[in-house]
């Protein structure tokens, strides 16, 4: 899944994730990312490093989208994870 | 959601997964316990998982989640998770939680849905046991699918010795429930496919039905005419029927049209739908709650002047919600919503997000090595071959080793902590990680180290994967074996470590751009925008390059008008310095402070600036076939385009043209598709109906390409009546200058294959498809910049998927047709992608450069040179010394690939933390001493 | 390879005949892969179709005869190509040339006679209730629940006047109100369209339609799916409507209304034929399933070919008036399908498919082991 390393300044909203804020609270960000596939993680990516604060919302149990399902990429046959 | 742009209130309800993600450690005891077996949504329902159970074995994170086949959450019935859960991460109290989050900007990149078959009774999908979707043959292709990689059968687990794909399933089609557009990436996933059956097993047979090979993209037709050529591999036009499956052996019988020999029935062990991307499956909520449009599929309407964008202010979108997209573009167009994101919140920028902060790093120097050993399993991938408890146990006997243990997956987020608080506990001071090659983890674990306080370079990977567990799987003993002498080696090794210094490099915060076209002024602008100084320069005298020739698109954008408006923006941004006439006359420098020289208007410029961004357009093919330069009747589709806007009478009341497809592509000497042309041929033939809805209009092609949306706009000139008529590179048109009824015609002969009789068409005009090929400029540019091009000399990126838009030379990055032909909204996706990417550099203030470069020894240097010839990188040069002249390595430019090293006669040179001790050690453990004085004592014994 | 002109005065007479829709042909095959025709001999719908859009078309040959109108290329034609509506167009053109190979002649002798007799039959008009003497069937009056239209083959043709009798007989007993037009019937006209004589059909709805509405008809029910399809689809081309009910549907209706009520069991196994007209071209899969599911006793089972996928009995587009060598009939593969999955009867819906089934079943020498019936007489047997 690339070769960057997930920054901090992700969080990722999964279910009970331990950011989970209690009902009401209000949590401040710049940007929402909606959907953890190949665009929505490197979308996240450009923007934190370019000194913004994600939130990175994924419907599923894991990010990677369907392409984490994928055996091989074309047209260079490289791993998909 | 409410709100608007700078201030959007969302709130989400989080599922609960009744597992505390802190707790979970993703060791799945609880899956092996659980009584529920349920199919598993990531394997295509083809193997059961468990109620609970890890998503996948590189999920992220890395924990278990509880669904609802769960017989607790059913009817309080069972309990047996939590019984076995060392930690006490089972919770079945959780509930959904709630939470409010303010943001000012929304990117939507929701994806797709792959196309379900069932519902189309006719593939048999569901009801035959063989015929299954491309997603679930990704699956059985892949090592943690359902049969470990093995493809099999499900209903017999025999592996299939014949195996037909049928294309444009759910795709190209106006029948109920499908799609008229075209989904763009099944034919070459289908070769994929192909490529990777041939590679498991030789002796498959594979038949592909298709109508038209859409090998658009980069290096596709390469690709395709690779999985082509493969023995046993055969591509039909022909879409296929599935007319039955045999009781007996349930083997299907699939039906295909052929031209000569009319319809064939064949038996095939298996059938693969290649289904099409639908739009992600909430479209209409997605819609409804952010207030954005659809267009008529359910994708994102999109402006073609800047797709990205949609209707509501602050919000965007990326990756295929825009429309079916494979990888790459989905890259890009992530990159490039998040330079639009920055332009509208660059004023908040860094307010929120936090730097990481790394704890005091310990100086170890003066410490005996005391080495850490984690061994991965890497799922099964390393385990099921290699004996991972008796590599661990080898590892504690090792000299320095203190400490050893073994991890499922190292690289998940749970273990790299444990590795950080391992470090911190048992005080090591060096890491062996026994797991994959360091290619792609070895940042991931160099920052455990920086987390425990240790320098990161006193880590080192022992791989076991790639070098061990992957290509000896069949022979497991002598695998583990092999593992651990790889392990001893690397401890051996891990004793050498230096601790090296990275260095932080000022950036100079301007831009360079190179290209006055679409894709360079876009770009241009989005960095300026985003408050950094641009430098602009074009060679030609006006801005806008070949949009200049364009007047419109399928998408029906008003290209002139467009331009000037783009035009005028770049005027008008004061951080934009525009240069004309201009050519580059030297580039020096590297990554954060490059100096380049340019010639613009007969002065003499130079500029500095910390990226460049090369966006250098493309050219026309100039014909020397089918007549063109001889008869004044003979176009290329620009010209067309050109005399069309232009009004030209002659066209536009022409009786009869012609359009021939691929001139001068798709060729020995240019294997590629250029891939606007067949959208261009359909643009100028909707265009000349609409002006004249007379004129008969033939269009002969190959493989008709109009991918995407674009589908759509061919069915429509179908409509209009333009008659399309396929010809192969064997039997190409043949034209002739004619009369006929006293005036001069062309004349094209060209066969059809259906009639399988040779047509004769009588043409007022012809008009040529030709090609797209690479800037004049390209090779020059290319070595000022010191990157590389592609086979067919297109700029080549640095990664197809995982950097799209950037070069192998840091801080250079590309977009627009320089880096391959392609459509105007394409373009601008690229340009705001490659302005994205160009940010994550500019809106910092430092670049850090490796610590691990070389170093030359002033006394050992002869200046031979030798060196700076080897270095690909320019980054030797030779200095004027005390000591006479020495090579010198600028260690910013040095990329650490040791060249030089393998060249020094003298070894005056060295790469740091490749230093001959420790390689040294490494290369001496391989062996033991043992072993070599056993050797000796038999070859003794012999004597 | 022979080169050719486009011929663009025959492309624009196609296309006035009705069958510009060739131009969305991208000659995918795929009508070639699905076509019945492919079982027993080669014949391309995707040359026929190329042929047209170029001006080509053979026009006195024999395959611009041999669609049967089955359905099963346009339901899958990923362009949108009414395959039907272009055979038609080269159909017209072909009558309009008045050219018209061997195999077609007697299709001419049912044309005379539906001019004549409105009947292709070649049964005088005047005796087209002969089937009706002793059964008591009123003529419709207005105000009757339905009107009964009875069609060509089961007023005429004598194997098929049973099935009228069945009919009759069930819904007598079921209390239906009802009345058939008699000899002021004709012919619906649905498969003389196909032949390309549109004057002869638009002249047989137009005395149809009037004889509805003379009468006051508004719900009518009929018994063959051709019937049903031009009354539902085609009539309406002419601004009226009325409420069109098939057989099969209709008597699943009176049994669950409680009107109607089967007795005894019928051990048989039987397999359901789809008539292109009932299945493909108006989706009427499950009402004549259901209808005999309701029998004590019988078993029903699927041929290979069933639902959307049918096997046409070879009798729509006219062919049922036209040669069809042995070799080359579709009934005599559906016949054997029938007995592979074991079927003791093979039950339909439709005049044509019984008329084929019949004759393959004399051919085949299955008389002693499969029956062919119309649903109607299964059921009037369980009165």
């Amino acid at each position: 899944m690339g070769n960057d390393i997930l920054p901090k300044e992700i969080i990722q909203q999964f279910s009970d994730s331990p950011v989970s804020i209690n009902m009401g609270d209000k949590n401040f960000g710049d940007v929402m990312v909606v959907g953890g596939g190949v665009s929505g993680i490197q979308a996240s990516l450009d923007l934190a490093t370019a000194g913004f604060k994600v939130y990175l919302v994924e419907k599923g149990p894991s990010i990677g989208g369907h392409m984490a399902q994928l055996d091989k990429t074309f047209p260079t046959n490289d791993c998909s994870m | 959601m409410e709100g608007k742009k700078g201030d959007f209130n969302v709130s989400l309800k989080t599922k609960p997964r009744y597992i505390i993600e802190d707790k979970c450690t993703g060791c799945t005891t609880c899956v092996q316990y659980c009584p529920v077996h349920y199919p598993d949504p990531f394997n295509q329902d083809i193997s059961d998982n468990k109620a609970v159970h890890v998503y996948f074995s590189q999920a992220i994170p890395l924990v278990a989640y509880i669904d609802d086949s769960c017989l607790r959450l059913k009817d309080k019935k069972c309990d047996i998770c939590s019984g076995v859960c060392k930690t006490g991460a089972i919770d079945f109290r959780q509930t959904t939680k709630k939470t409010d989050i303010n943001v000012g900007a929304i990117i939507l990149s929701s994806g797709i849905t792959p196309f379900d078959p069932s519902a189309k009774e006719e593939y048999g999908y569901k009801t035959m046991q063989n015929v299954v979707t491309s997603m679930d043959y990704e699956r059985l292709l892949s090592s943690t699918g359902p049969f470990e990689g093995e493809v099999l059968r499900t209903i017999d687990k025999k592996h299939p010795k014949k195996i037909a794909w049928i294309q444009c399933v759910g795709s190209r089609r106006v029948t109920e429930g499908d799609n008229s557009y075209c989904s763009g990436v099944c034919c070459t996933y289908t070769q994929k496919q192909v490529i990777l059956t041939k590679h498991h097993y030789e002796d498959v047979q594979c038949t592909i039905f298709h109508n038209d090979i859409r090998s658009f993209g980069k290096d596709f037709e390469r690709y395709f005419q690779r999985a082509e050529q493969l023995p046993g591999v055969e591509f039909i036009r022909s879409y296929a029927s599935i007319e039955k499956e045999i009781p007996e052996t349930r083997n299907v019988i699939v039906r295909y049209a052929t031209a000569d020999d009319g319809v064939k029935r064949e038996e095939f062990d298996m059938v693969v739908l290649s289904i099409g991307l639908n739009p992600p499956a909430a479209y209409k909520e997605i819609s409804e709650k952010f207030g954005i449009e659809l267009n008529s599929h359910g994708f994102s309407k999109s402006d073609s002047s800047n797709p990205i964008k949609t209707n509501r202010p602050g919000i965007f979108v990326s990756g295929a919600f825009l429309g079916p997209t494979d990888v790459p573009e989905s890259v890009f167009t992530a990159s490039g919503a998040s330079a639009q994101t920055g332009e509208l919140l660059d004023y908040r920028r860094d307010k929120l997000a936090k730097e990481r902060v790394y704890p005091i790093e310990r100086d170890v120097s003066a410490e005996e090595p005391k080495i850490g050993v984690f061994v991965c399993h890497c799922g099964a991938n390393i385990s099921s071959v290699v004996n991972v408890p008796s590599t661990v146990d080898y590892a504690r006997t090792l000299p320095n080793v203190v400490y050893a243990t073994e991890q499922i997956f190292s690289c998940a987020t749970n273990s790299a902590r444990e590795i950080t608080d391992l470090a911190i506990e048992k005080g090591f001071n060096r890491v062996v990680i026994a797991a994959c090659s360091p290619r792609t983890l070895e940042p991931l674990f160099r920052d455990t180290l920086r987390e425990a306080g240790l320098n990161q370079y006193y880590l080192d990977m022992a791989n076991i994967r790639e070098h061990c567990s992957w290509v000896h799987a069949k022979q497991k003993d002598e695998a583990t074996q092999k593992a651990h002498d790889i392990v001893r080696m690397s401890v051996a090794r891990a004793g050498e470590l230096e601790p090296l210094l990275e260095f932080d490099l000022p950036v100079n915060k301007a831009a360079l751009v190179v290209g006055g076209g679409i894709g360079g002024m876009t770009c241009a602008l989005s960095i300026a925008k985003q408050g950094h100084e641009v430098h602009l320069v074009e060679k030609a005298k006006d801005l806008g390059g070949m949009a200049r020739r364009l007047h419109t698109t399928l998408e029906k954008l008003d290209v002139q008008t467009y331009l000037d408006e783009l035009i005028h923006k770049v005027y008008q941004n004061p951080l934009i310095h525009i240069s004309h006439e201009a050519t580059i006359k030297e580039v020096s420098g590297y990554l954060g402070n490059f100096t380049t020289t340019i010639e613009t208007e007969g002065r003499i410029k130079t500029i500095k600036h910390g990226v460049s961004v090369l966006a250098i357009g493309a050219e026309e093919y100039k014909p020397s076939e089918y007549l063109y330069g001889e008869s004044d009747k003979v176009f290329t589709h620009l010209e067309l385009g050109e005399e069309i806007a232009r009004g030209n009478k002659a066209i536009i009341n022409a009786e009869s043209l012609v359009m021939i497809q691929c001139v001068g592509c798709r060729n020995e000497d240019r294997n590629y598709c250029s891939r606007v042309c067949c959208g261009h041929a359909v643009k100028n033939a909707l265009k000349l109906k609409e002006k004249n809805p007379d004129m008969r209009i033939y269009i002969i092609f190959r493989d008709m390409r109009t991918y995407g949306f674009r589908e759509d706009a061919y069915r429509e000139a179908s409509e209009k009546g333009v008659q399309f008529i396929r010809y192969t590179p064997e039997d190409k048109p043949l034209v002739e200058k004619a009369k006929e009824g006293g005036k001069d015609v062309i004349r094209v002969i060209v066969p059809d294959l259906i009639l399988g009789q040779r047509l004769e068409l009588t043409a007022d005009v012809l008009s040529l498809a030709a090609a797209v090929i690479p800037s004049t400029s390209t090779n020059e540019i290319a070595s000022h910049f010191k990157v590389t091009l592609s086979p067919d000399e297109f700029f080549k990126e640095a990664h197809v998927k995982l950097k799209p838009v950037e070069f192998a030379t840091d801080g250079v990055f590309l977009c627009g047709t320089a880096h391959y032909p392609k459509h105007i909204p394409e373009t601008i996706n690229q340009a705001y992608g490659a302005a994205g990417r160009v940010l994550t550099l500019l809106s910092k203030d430092t670049v850090v450069a490796s610590g691990s470069v070389a170093r030359v020894n002033d006394y050992d240097c002869v200046a031979c040179g030798a060196c700076i010839s080897a270095c690909t990188y320019d980054a030797i040069e030779f200095r004027d010394t005390p000591k006479g002249k020495k090579a010198f390595v600028n260690p910013i430019l040095c990329k650490g690939d040791g060249l030089c090293n393998t060249k020094c006669p003298t070894n005056a040179i060295m790469l740091k933390h490749f230093t001959n001790a420790a390689l040294l050690k490494q290369i001496d453990a391989a062996v033991t001493s043992k072993d070599i004085l056993e050797q000796m004592d038999a070859v003794l014994e012999e004597a | 390879m022979e080169t050719i002109t486009p011929f663009i005065e025959v492309i624009d007479e196609i296309k006035e005949a009705g069958g510009e829709i060739f131009k969305m042909c991208f000659q995918c095959g795929l009508c070639d892969a699905v076509c019945p025709w492919n079982k027993v001999r080669p014949f391309s719908m995707r040359k026929i179709i190329r042929e047209a859009a170029f001006g080509l078309t053979e026009i006195e040959g024999e395959d611009i005869w041999r669609c049967t109108t089955c359905g099963t290329c346009p339901a899958q034609c990923p362009r949108g190509v009414k395959q039907i509506d272009v055979s038609v167009a080269l159909r017209r053109v072909a009558t309009e040339y008045d050219v018209f190979p061997a195999s077609v002649k007697s299709a001419r002798t049912a044309r005379a006679s539906l001019i004549s007799e409105g009947n292709p039959l070649q049964g005088e008009r005047k005796k087209r209730a002969d089937w009706a003497k002793d059964l008591s069937v009123k003529t419709y009056a207005e105000g009757m629940e339905v009107l009964y239209f009875v069609g060509c083959y089961l007023s005429y043709d004598p194997r098929m006047k049973k099935v009228a009798t069945a009919t009759a007989n069930i819904l007598k007993k079921a209390g239906v109100e009802f009345g058939i037009l008699g000899d002021q019937e004709s012919c619906c006209g649905e498969s003389i369209r196909k032949t390309g004589s549109e004057q002869v059909f638009k002249d047989l709805a137009r005395k149809n339609i009037k004889t509805f509405i003379d009468n006051g008809v508004k719900k009518i029910i009929v018994s063959s799916p051709h019937c049903f399809h031009t009354f539902k689809n085609e009539y309406p081309e002419f601004m009226v409507n009325f409420e069109i009910v098939h057989m099969s549907q209709y008597i699943l209706e009176l049994i669950n209304d409680g009107r109607l009520s089967l007795k005894g069991e019928f051990p048989q196994r039987v397999t359901y034929h789809d008539p292109c007209y009932l299945g493909r071209h108006n989706n009427v899969y499950d009402e004549p399933r259901d209808l005999l599911k309701k029998i004590e006793g019988l078993e029903l089972v699927e041929m290979e070919d069933s639902r959307k996928k049918s096997l046409c009995c070879g009798g729509g587009g006219g062919r049922i008036w036209m040669d069809t060598p042995r070799e080359d009939r579709f009934s005599d593969i559906r016949l054997k399908q029938a007995r592979k999955v074991g079927a003791q009867i093979l039950a339909t819906a439709c005049p044509y498919c019984i008329t084929n089934f019949e004759e393959s079943r004399l051919n085949l020498e299955y008389e002693n082991v499969l029956e062919v019936k119309d649903i109607t007489e299964i059921i009037s047997d369980m009165l």
